[in-house]
């Protein structure tokens, strides 16, 4: 009879392990999950639409300090200038819900842009957090690359200094410049996880 | 937050540097530099604390900060040659912020730091930290302030603010402890099992617990985890991060577990370093949430419970009975049956529920750990056992099986006899059940509530169904001279279950209450013989018998129950009694009493890290201070009257008497070495 229990509890037990193991967010070296969403044009943009390309996916905020320190310092645009010139695709995706910081119109977005010499291919508005769910975006700014078969190449932070001083910048290793390169080149990227850091994404 | 919000926060910082204060006050929090002492002894360390007082709904973060946000940072300067050690972090909440989870300070929060002087030092010194800090709600704000100190040397002796004092001994308080736990993880589909040896943790106390990895990259901080007791201690299922260890690297962060006190909930964080190893299946810790499944699987052990040898006796019986009702009866009879027994099991429920509430540490089982319910218990066993024999008739109407099907008695008699059933089943249940019951018992109330419901709707469920389909029963041959023998055969599970039961008894109680319990039970046979006996006769006889049934079991009860609180106040040497603290006051002694309980983790960390130590020993030798043991492990009376007498429902209590005369000084729960050290220094 206790033996009995005892099969249950481990077959229960083995249940709840199958049920977190589907919780997986998306990984490096995995199909990029596929996703469409509008630009602040209003045109819909996917995700295969640019197979065969490079693709950066940069989650923002234009009021978080963090993503201030690499916009006021001129560091993100560089980044976006750099792909532009490499034919990458730069997506800017703002997730904050309405009513939250971040969260913007489509004239505001691309008021911010011009504002700040953004250079992104595009900036797509995800107030309902579908895109940044998907592909578990936690922080401003979350750097992720896609590569040209589609794969996820890189996910994490824009650089390794955990700060909102520009100051850092300098010294950081940039980490998201560093791995895009290994993309355009084709090679392996070598760190292809770090930590994301900032303000928590406005779901 | 606007950006001019921010720049207004900024400018009130500017102003704080200018004046080189020891506190800066933004719109979000207040900081503080503070000396643990006001001076400093050269050669010697001193401590100095960041705190943070928050206005409600802010946060600051943890050393690792979860899915977003920043630890605070303090850049010193420091006279020459000082040294300042790692921030000493306090165990952190978990702060969710939509689907994300932060770790991190509500309220308020001191950050230790230990400075080592230089012995070529004297007069007054300067101390600057020039903190960084994100502070957040929804949004978060990136502040910094310089902080200023002026150290006098202990030449100029100042008395300490009592008030940072105790800041501090709060700090010590909330940091996490060393177990020395062998801890051990495996990674399965993305998933750290980690399995940490906490012997005390099968107890039924712990509410809540949960991992936070150091550093980011090993851990989700989002992730649900379950977490399951096994023999020796808790096992928790990990969802891992973007960064999981590979090869033999360790897993090191903290375990925070709370466990149920009689005062509410108590938290700890315990450090570990878990290495990779194999973790055999998990056998004996029912997991965590779940409820379907658990409330299926309690289903499936309500029907197993038909089975019990004490129980299928008054089942068949029951089953038996519905024959003669076959025509239509019989399905009321099941519901009704079904009611009783839900009853019942809803009743031992919102009891155990109750109990806990009130800061007992009860399980499953608990019911056999009293000698009198299990006299009590052995009592109706025999009594069902002779009447099955045929000894005597009445009982037989308890059991529904008499009367005419649908007469409002009859009903009544088959709602007793699922009530009865019930109370048959629990010695058999406890010791097959006592697990998985217990694990109930630590979920929300609804959930031990809706186990105990699925157990009663198990058990009930082949009597309920071959009562609503009474064309099976037609498979029993016809009633006849077999029921009788059957009755007969099924008498003797029934005096096995009340030998046990003796058995059990026997090692709680004495001799001479043993031997009262069996002529207890020669009594109540005799009486109970006498009484069918007797049924026709005169009302005479009739009384004789209950008469010597009341005082067979009176006597056998009363034995039971004077020894059992002759039992209580066991006096083992340097165990815990007013009368005994008083004695060694009156000695001159001061003395620390700890009351303390096997199943409390709390009190056992406590004695691990803040008590059993060479060094507190040595001072409690060295102020020749007694040390009393005041154990609650099993109620005690005097205790739980102690334990009000200060204010708390629950254990842990630390009391320091000092000697001859005089209130005790009451110790915080989480101890400290130091904290117990310095309590010691000032009696």
């Amino acid at each position: 009879m206790g033996i009995r229990i005892r099969e249950q509890v481990v077959a229960m037990a083995l249940g709840i392990v199958l049920s977190t193991a589907t919780l997986a967010a998306v990984n490096v070296g995995q199909p990029a999950p596929g996703f469409s969403g509008i630009d602040t044009r209003g045109q819909r943009i996917a995700l295969e639409d640019y197979r065969g390309q490079v693709v950066v996916l940069e989650w923002t905020n234009h009021d978080c300090p963090y993503v201030r320190k690499h916009y006021d310092s001129g560091n993100m645009q560089a980044h976006q200038r750099e792909a532009a010139g490499n034919g990458v695709v730069w997506l800017s995706v703002i997730s904050s819900a309405p009513g939250k910081q971040g969260h913007v119109t489509a004239a505001e977005a691309d008021e911010l842009t011009a504002q700040r010499g953004a250079a992104p291919t595009a900036v797509i508005l995800d107030p309902a957090g579908h895109i940044g769910r998907l592909y578990g975006a936690r922080t401003t700014p979350h750097m992720y690359i896609i590569d040209r078969d589609g794969a996820l190449a890189y996910m994490g932070g824009i650089d390794s200094i955990v700060s909102t001083d520009p100051a850092d910048i300098a010294q950081a290793t940039a980490y998201t410049r560093i791995a895009l390169n290994e993309v355009v080149a084709g090679k392996t990227v070598q760190r292809a996880v770090t930590r994301p850091y900032g303000c928590s994404v406005k779901y | 937050m606007t950006f001019g919000r921010v720049l207004a926060a900024l400018a009130c910082l500017l102003l704080s540097v200018a004046h080189g204060s020891n506190s800066v006050q933004t719109p979000q929090v207040q900081v503080s530099l503070l000396a643990e002492q006001p001076h400093y002894t050269p050669g010697q360390p001193l401590w100095l604390g960041l705190r943070f007082d928050l206005l409600p709904g802010w946060h600051v973060y943890w050393r690792n900060p979860g899915d977003s946000g920043e630890a605070p940072r303090i850049d010193w300067r420091l006279p020459d040659g000082w040294q300042a050690s790692d921030i000493h972090w306090p165990v952190p909440h978990r702060i969710p912020v939509g689907h994300l989870v932060n770790y991190g300070y509500e309220d308020s929060v001191t950050l230790l730091v230990e400075l080592q002087t230089t012995t070529a030092d004297a007069g007054p010194r300067t101390i600057v930290a020039n903190a960084d800090w994100l502070v957040c709600r929804e949004t978060c704000i990136p502040q910094q302030g310089l902080l200023r100190l002026e150290l006098p040397d202990s030449a100029a002796v100042d008395a300490a603010n009592p008030r940072v004092v105790s800041d501090f001994s709060a700090a010590r308080g909330q940091w996490p402890v060393t177990l020395g736990s062998r801890a051990i993880y495996q990674q399965v589909d993305g998933t750290l099992q980690l399995r940490v040896d906490i012997p005390a943790a099968s107890a039924g106390q712990i509410e809540d617990a949960w991992f936070a990895a150091y550093d980011w990259g090993p851990v989700a901080p989002s992730g649900r985890q379950q977490w399951s007791r096994h023999a020796d201690g808790l096992r928790l299922a990990i969802p891992a991060g973007e960064m999981p260890p590979t090869g033999d690297m360790p897993l090191q962060g903290l375990l925070v577990v709370s466990e149920r006190s009689g005062d509410g909930l108590l938290t700890r964080g315990i450090r570990l370093t878990a290495t990779p190893g194999l973790l055999p299946p998990d056998t004996t810790g029912p997991p965590g949430p779940g409820i379907a499944l658990a409330l299926a699987f309690a289903f499936l052990g309500g029907l197993l419970l038909n089975l019990m040898p004490c129980v299928l006796p008054v089942l068949s019986i029951k089953i038996v009975g519905l024959v003669r009702h076959a025509d239509g009866g019989a399905a009321r009879h099941g519901l009704v049956f079904t009611a009783g027994v839900l009853s019942a099991f809803a009743a031992l429920a919102a009891a155990l529920i109750a109990l806990r509430a009130a800061g007992e540490a009860i399980g499953w089982g608990f019911q056999l750990q009293e000698p009198l319910v299990v006299l009590g218990l052995m009592y109706l066993m025999l009594a069902l056992g002779l009447n099955l024999s045929g000894v005597f008739s009445m009982g037989s109407r308890l059991m529904g099986l008499a009367g005419q099907a649908g007469s409002r008695h009859d009903l009544a008699g088959t709602f007793a006899s699922g009530v009865l059933a019930v109370v048959v089943a629990s010695p058999c249940t406890a010791p097959f059940m006592g697990g998985a019951l217990g694990f109930a018992l630590t979920q929300p109330a609804v959930m031990s509530l809706g186990v105990f419901l699925a157990l009663g709707l198990g058990f009930a469920t082949p009597l309920l169904l071959l009562s609503l389909w009474p064309a099976w029963l037609r498979l029993l041959p016809a009633p006849g001279a077999w029921m009788e023998r059957l009755r007969n055969v099924l008498a003797f599970p029934m005096y096995a279950a009340a030998a046990w039961l003796l058995w059990v008894l026997s090692q709680q109680v004495t001799p001479t209450v043993l031997a009262a319990a069996l002529a207890g039970a020669v009594l109540l046979s005799f009486a109970l013989w006498w009484s069918d006996l007797s049924l026709h006769n005169r009302r005479r006889q009739r009384t004789v018998a209950s008469t010597a049934a009341v005082a067979g079991m009176g006597i056998a009860l009363l034995a039971t129950l004077t020894q059992n609180q002759a039992d209580q106040p066991s006096i083992a040497q340097a165990s815990w009694s007013a009368d005994h603290v008083r004695a060694l006051q009156a000695d001159g002694r001061a003395v620390f009493v700890n009351f303390t309980a096997a199943w409390c983790i709390t009190c056992k960390v406590n004695e691990q890290v803040a008590l059993d130590t060479d060094r507190v020993r040595a001072a409690l030798e060295h102020h020749n201070i007694a040390y009393l043991k005041g154990d609650w492990t099993r109620r005690d009376p005097a205790i739980t009257a102690e334990l009000a007498r200060h204010g708390r429902s629950g254990v842990p209590l630390y009391l320091l008497f000092p000697p001859h005369t005089g209130q005790p000084q009451v110790l915080p729960q989480f101890l400290t070495e130091g904290l117990v050290l310095q309590a010691i220094e000032n009696i």
